[in-house]
């Protein structure tokens, strides 16, 4: 994802503002890292590029 | 599997990935007529990319897309897309943010016993009348939605339009046929949608 794709994500379960850390990026692009909700302390995945949007219970 | 080549767009397709098809087509052709330069565009299901990938290589256009099934997210992302998984809106602010929506959502009437197998279950299965997805969409879409901005749906005759149309009035749309043509046993079509403000 660009970093620029924060504009538009939210929490699947409040609907509110995330944090993002990074673990590897490449310029522009976050290739892994996490999405984070301190409202419902909840952290979302970014794996190969794709935030994980989905809510806990409807994850793999 | 080949790369498909349309109207510019070069698109890769992935095994267990909706393979683009008639309805794809359709509702490609009538993203490029109707969106602009510059415009903010989000594709609901977005599947292997194929429709975001035409917008992106006709308009000076970057859209995003959202799926629930992993497979077509890889696929999609591969084929240049920004993507994100999600079920319909849920990762997605309520920002009013878009001023175009594509959504080639399930359509087809699915019973418990033709149900797939695995995440291409997502790609056809509308439920026992086929507008299950299409209903809760619409429920919803507004809060993602600009003033002034449009859904492009992608639906079948089995889909039932008049029945269609109704949920789109009923949750404060305006509706109207912006393309059809016809297929061996079905009607195909884009309706657009604009809410009425």
């Amino acid at each position: 994802m660009k970093k620029e794709m924060m504009n538009i994500l939210a929490c699947p379960l409040c609907k509110g503002e995330l944090v993002l850390n990074i673990s590897s990026d490449e310029g522009e692009e976050v290739i892994s890292g996490t999405l984070y909700c301190a409202a419902c302390d909840e952290y979302y995945p970014i794996e190969k590029g794709i935030p994980n949007m989905l809510p806990p219970e409807m994850r793999d | 599997m080949a790369p498909i080549s349309y109207r510019n767009a070069f698109v890769s397709i992935e095994n267990d990935v909706y393979e683009p098809a008639e309805d794809s087509f359709l509702l490609a052709d009538v993203a490029i007529d109707r969106i602009s330069d510059g415009m903010k565009v989000l594709e609901m299901g977005v599947g292997s990319g194929f429709v975001s990938a035409v917008v992106a290589a006709n308009k000076n256009v970057e859209p995003t897309g959202c799926d629930i099934n992993p497979d077509a997210l890889e696929c999609a992302y591969k084929n240049g897309i920004q993507v994100f998984r999600s079920n319909l809106f849920g990762g997605l602010t309520k920002k009013a943010y878009f001023d175009v929506i594509l959504f080639n959502p399930p359509y087809l009437p699915t019973s418990e016993e033709e149900k797939l197998e695995g995440w291409l279950n997502y790609a056809f299965d509308g439920g026992v009348e086929g507008r299950d997805i299409i209903a809760t969409f619409f429920a919803e879409v507004s809060d993602y939605l600009k003033p002034g901005g449009s859904v492009l749906l992608f639906i079948s005759s089995l889909t039932g339009r008049r029945e269609v149309f109704d949920i789109m009035e009923r949750e404060g749309f305006s509706a109207y046929v912006v393309a059809e043509t016809r297929s061996f046993f079905e009607k195909l079509m884009v309706i657009e949608c604009k809410h009425n403000c």
